[in-house]
């Protein structure tokens, strides 16, 4: 297997974990996929397949989603590479992806075309302008349904517009410990984005990863909605590297930080939710320069060790006991 | 069923997640839906977001029965459901989908990127001129544009 794209880390990566682009499109001939027969599903995918494939410069893997096993599925789910709604329904639903990952498009998700980009750390601009590349060349060969009006149309008028959605996910330990996070989750949806756990949500965010994301794309144009997102992505950031340097004061996080990674290094059995509340301090630590580990081994780490993903690993099915024990073997191998 | 989250409201947003390596269903009330992050299609980035739509539907229109001659979804299924079947049902129910959207998004008019595609352009071309011909009631001619947007839209979409 070749590198995946978070194996790279990127510009204000001891909070910017990664950053990617969405864009939904629908086919003008066809209905959208609620309305949709399962043989013109096939035919939709058929025809966005060939346009995909004669992209040049990428190559992309296709696969039909219901020749993938149940955990196969919920890997590429827990890996952000599909939505959860894509993975609990396989039926004449497609996948097409880039060897590294970086490109993926869900075919008859909610829109025929759910087109993502993801790049490692903070790279908005760049993630951009390569889903738009994309965009541009799909739209020679494909009619989109447009609407002078009212922009891109999707089956959920909560798309409509641009149908793009810049997000960027968030390492925010520090803002956690000080309990400033559930007030900028509100002060961010005033400014017409989303905040809110990537693994989990609410106060039950697993790792302090947050994943923050514009809401609203109609009469919003795609640079601005761009440059909104980071504007606030940096002023999150900032607060952040505030915080951090209060919560250094005291020794307790230091302690705290050591002890993490001295469990991780050493402990024989570990579930998913113990392991991301370690491995969000042992990151903290790294990126502190406390603990010699770079943050692509711990993001690797963060994808490889969730339920699915670690099952897939082995070629037979693991109970939960049987992956919380490999989990804890594999952490240990990466860290020593 | 009642909200998951809050445990007092109705659940209306039933949305998909995954916990502990499988797909399991939430279901949530609009309230803990938005504040949870859930309030747009894209969120998580998970979708399933009808109820919520729904829930913002601006009640007490009379024409429920509205139906969208490209798919035949009735107006009272888009508000129900809070989704539209096809392009065409964006035409067929405009007026009653614009006060909600501006409660959605704010505003209710595109501004931003345009496809390229060569008939798409033509399309829109033709839209425009078609909205001119209705207002200078030159029903000749509209009736011709229509045709021609009908053909132009009815074969497109297969790239080749």
């Amino acid at each position: 297997m070749s590198a995946k794209w978070y194996l790279g880390t990127g510009a204000q990566n001891d909070v910017v974990v990664s950053t990617s682009v969405h864009i939904a499109r629908n086919c003008a001939a066809y209905p959208f996929p609620g309305r949709l027969s399962l043989p013109d599903k096939l035919k939709v995918n058929d025809v966005v397949r060939a346009a995909v494939e004669s992209i040049p410069d990428y190559s992309f893997r296709f696969s039909e989603m219901k020749t993938l096993s149940q955990a196969q599925v919920v890997s590429l789910a827990e890996r952000h590479l599909v939505s959860p709604e894509f993975a609990s329904s396989r039926d004449g639903r497609a996948l097409l992806m880039t060897e590294d990952e970086s490109v993926s498009i869900m075919l008859n998700e909610a829109d025929h075309i759910r087109l993502q980009v993801m790049l490692p750390g903070f790279a908005p601009d760049e993630a951009y302008r390569t889903a738009d590349t994309i965009d541009d060349l799909l739209s020679e060969k494909l009619e989109f349904a447009f609407d002078e009006r009212l922009g891109y149309l999707s089956q959920d008028p909560t798309a409509l517009g641009t149908g793009m959605k810049v997000s960027v996910v968030l390492h925010l330990p520090a803002l956690v410990r000080t309990s400033q996070i559930n007030s900028l989750i509100t002060m961010v949806s005033r400014l017409g984005l989303s905040m809110r756990g990537s693994y989990g949500e609410g106060a039950d965010a697993k790792g302090d990863m947050f994943r923050l994301s514009n809401t609203i794309t109609l009469g919003i144009s795609e640079h601005t909605a761009v440059e909104n997102l980071k504007s606030i992505t940096l002023q999150l950031a900032a607060r952040e590297r505030a915080a951090r340097e209060e919560i250094f004061k005291s020794i307790a996080t230091e302690d705290a930080i050591f002890r993490a990674y001295g469990v991780l290094k050493y402990a024989r059995q570990m579930t998913t939710d113990e392991f991301m509340d370690l491995i969000s301090l042992v990151r903290l630590g790294a990126v502190r320069g406390l603990i010699a580990l770079d943050c692509a081994t711990v993001e690797d780490l963060m994808v490889q060790m969730q339920p699915a993903t670690i099952s897939l690993s082995v070629d037979r099915p693991l109970d939960r006991a049987e992956r919380d024990k490999l989990r804890a073997e594999r952490v240990r191998q990466a860290l020593l | 069923m009642l909200c998951q989250n809050c445990g007092k409201n109705d659940a209306t947003v039933h949305l998909k997640r995954i916990v502990n390596g499988s797909a399991a269903e939430v279901h949530l009330c609009a309230d803990c839906a938005y504040s949870l992050g859930y309030g747009d299609a894209f969120s998580g980035f998970g979708f399933g977001t009808g109820g919520l739509f729904a829930d913002l539907f601006l009640k007490g229109e009379n024409a429920a029965q509205l139906r969208c001659p490209g798919c035949g979804k009735t107006l009272d299924e888009v508000i129900s459901g809070g989704l539209l079947g096809c392009a065409e049902c964006y035409n067929t129910f405009y007026d009653k989908l614009v006060p909600t959207l501006r409660r959605l998004h704010g505003k209710s008019v595109h501004v931003g990127k345009r496809p390229n595609h060569p008939r798409g352009d033509r399309a829109a071309q033709l839209r425009r001129e078609l909205d001119e011909a209705v207002a200078r009631q030159d029903f000749e001619l509209a009736a011709r544009l229509r045709d021609e947007i009908g053909e132009l839209t009815a074969n497109g979409g297969d790239g080749q």
